[in-house]
């Protein structure tokens, strides 16, 4: 924007008129940078506040060793494994069938009662409470399929509940392809699967892949969906084996040990649960910033 | 457009796809596998036991889970909490090999119980909880009885004020009362042995869903009054004597007035199996009866079996 301000600073007198809208105009950048920088502060308050309060505990060890006397000592190795576990097999679950649904209601589907049902319901069931998706999975996974309280039945309730917003995100992506792009594949006699194999996915792929994958920390952070079908207070599981658990196991997870050692283990030391959050913190941003370093990747392979 | 070099392109991306969800999985898991260089072998088939209720034994739980761990590697132990009434529930339901609960089974439980498993569940005694009355540590008072505690608790109950009970807080009169959700069994036993079965409880109690929650809260507030296992003392709260009656004489809890049940409030902790356990949860319990399982139950601040 300094170019045209040069510019007419170049062919015309400064008047006061002209003064007063520049004025405005740097009054308003500030105003609105200064919200900006706001969103960035309360994340930096809560990281630098975590990791004040959690510091005498991180190490290593504290990653990798299993709770010990009574959960007050030791590390969280079975808690972050746990977590690996359900988010992993979760999003194995839910990304493929959220995108494939939102490719079929984007690029075929045609505007008539069948999908304005599915939309409906993709919609109301990304409203849906969490903690109804944790009843919901004990009635049908635990109970009625009889799989048990186990990792498979905690990590498809989690994938029932992520479901929607994976498919909701890829519509986005998907609609952020120009339809004129189709147009122009259909025109030289492609089918809808050669358009979408050869046009669209590939132009919206780093859209979709960033929807699936900011869902882990949404998978990593939930408590209630997984208290009632798989995640358990304590279980110990061999150190280093990164195989410990099955899929019929029940594990533990972090956020559940937060809850738990928060709310249930006396006497245990007050940077435990600030160590806990830190590392369920971390492993979210972690895997957050390897989804933003691809997408950006991606993005500047785009040819438009 | 160059249909071939979409293709291409394409082919590139599905590959780089695969590398990220590789990717994704690895970074989760590689540091751990650098780990398991040095770490403990997987040992061979581990056979896994669900324990699962009470929220006053799930400390205990976890640490018989983790002693047990030492004793016998190829069992793992899996401890959720929840409260009484869930354990029972995962029991009827048969989600569950061991049902802790803090409080015995009604009649109907053990009905519907036989009903789902063709056989009465199993009772197992492991050990006793004194139920503890705790106040902030700034309160004066250092005796109540249960005819108080149940005038102070029950609907219509006469006493909601500190000086009834004869002692003057410089914080305020009123009397908070910290009690427990209603599936819990230490709320079950409370209202059973206190209030009386035909009695309501006082409504307006702050019902916490957690023993630990109950002293917590009872540390932080100076007027309050409340009840929870007394392996959940901190040193941020007191512990008063309790009596039966007016008049008789006070007494602390612990493990000697728990046993020659001069303790008003004590109670069994039980564990349930929905028949004669398989060999492996047997062994399992067996060794919670053994010294060293005991010896456990007194480390976590519980009343551990009387010896015979």
């Amino acid at each position: 924007m300094s170019v045209p301000a040069s510019s007419t600073a170049g062919l015309f007198t400064e008047t006061p008129f002209i003064r007063k809208k520049r004025r405005t105009e740097r009054l308003a950048q500030c105003l609105f940078g200064a919200m900006a920088l706001a969103m960035v502060i309360p994340l930096l308050l809560i990281l630098g506040y975590l990791v004040f309060k959690a510091a005498p505990l991180l190490s290593w060890d504290f990653l990798t060793t299993n709770p010990t006397n009574g959960m007050r000592k030791g590390g969280i190795w079975s808690a972050l494994l746990g977590t690996v576990y359900l988010v992993v097999i979760s999003l194995c679950i839910s990304a493929p069938i959220g995108v494939l649904a939102a490719v079929y209601l984007n690029e075929y589907a045609k505007d008539n009662w069948f999908t304005r049902i599915v939309n409906l319901s993709v919609v109301n069931l990304a409203g849906v409470p969490s903690i109804v998706h944790a009843l919901f999975g004990l009635g049908a996974f635990v109970l009625f399929a009889r799989l048990d309280r186990s990792i498979l039945a905690a990590s498809l309730t989690l994938a029932i509940m992520t479901m929607p917003v994976i498919i909701a995100s890829t519509k986005e992506a998907l609609a952020s392809v120009p339809v004129s792009f189709r147009e122009a594949c259909w025109n030289v006699g492609a089918t809808r699967w050669q358009t979408i194999k050869a046009i669209v996915l590939p132009n919206s792929i780093s859209g979709i892949l960033t929807g699936v994958i900011l869902q882990v920390s949404r998978t990593a952070g939930e408590t209630a969906p997984i208290m009632f079908t798989g995640a358990v207070f304590y279980r110990n599981i061999p150190e280093g084996n990164v195989f410990a658990y099955g899929i019929k196991d029940q594990c533990m997870a972090l956020s559940m040990h937060l809850y738990t050692v928060t709310t249930q283990v006396t006497n245990a030391p007050e940077a435990l649960p600030y160590a806990i959050a830190v590392t369920l913190l971390g492993t979210v941003l972690l895997v957050n910033a390897t989804a933003i370093v691809f997408r950006v990747w991606l993005r500047n392979r785009k040819k438009w | 457009m160059m249909t071939k070099k979409h293709q291409l392109q394409w082919g590139v991306r599905v590959g780089a796809v695969a590398a990220i969800a590789a990717g994704l999985a690895l970074s989760g898991c590689g540091k751990k596998e650098e780990a398991s260089a040095d770490g403990v072998k997987p040992v061979g088939k581990i056979t896994s036991i669900q324990n699962i209720g009470s929220d006053t034994m799930v400390n205990l739980a976890q640490a018989w889970a983790e002693g047990y761990h030492k004793v016998d590697p190829s069992v793992s132990v899996e401890v959720s909490g929840g409260g009484s009434g869930i354990g029972v529930a995962a029991l009827i339901n048969g989600t569950c090999e061991i049902a802790n609960s803090s409080r015995a089974l009604e009649p109907d439980e053990v009905t519907k119980a036989k009903a789902r498993h063709g056989h009465d569940p199993k009772e197992h005694l492991v050990g006793w909880d004194a139920l503890a009355i705790y106040v902030h540590p700034s309160n004066p008072i250092t005796e109540i009885s249960v005819e108080e505690l149940s005038e102070i608790y029950k609907e219509g109950g006469k006493i909601d004020k500190w000086s009834q009970v004869g002692v003057t807080l410089p914080g305020g009169d009123e009397m908070i009362r910290v009690s427990r959700q209603n599936n819990s069994g230490t709320y079950h036993y409370f209202r059973e042995m206190v209030v009386g079965k035909k009695s309501d409880m006082k409504l307006g109690s702050r019902d916490m869903n957690g023993s630990k929650d109950v002293v917590e809260l009872v540390s932080r507030t100076p007027n309050s009054i409340g009840y929870s296992g007394l392996g959940y003392k901190t040193a941020k709260v007191k512990v008063i004597k309790v009596s039966k009656k007016k008049g008789d004489p006070h007494v602390e809890p612990s493990i000697a007035t728990t046993w020659d049940k001069s303790y008003p409030i004590a109670r069994p902790m039980f564990m349930y199996t929905p028949g004669q356990p398989e060999p492996h949860v047997q062994k399992y319990l067996d060794w919670i009866l053994t010294d060293a399982g005991q010896k456990v139950v007194e480390e976590s601040g519980y009343v551990p079996l009387q010896k015979k």
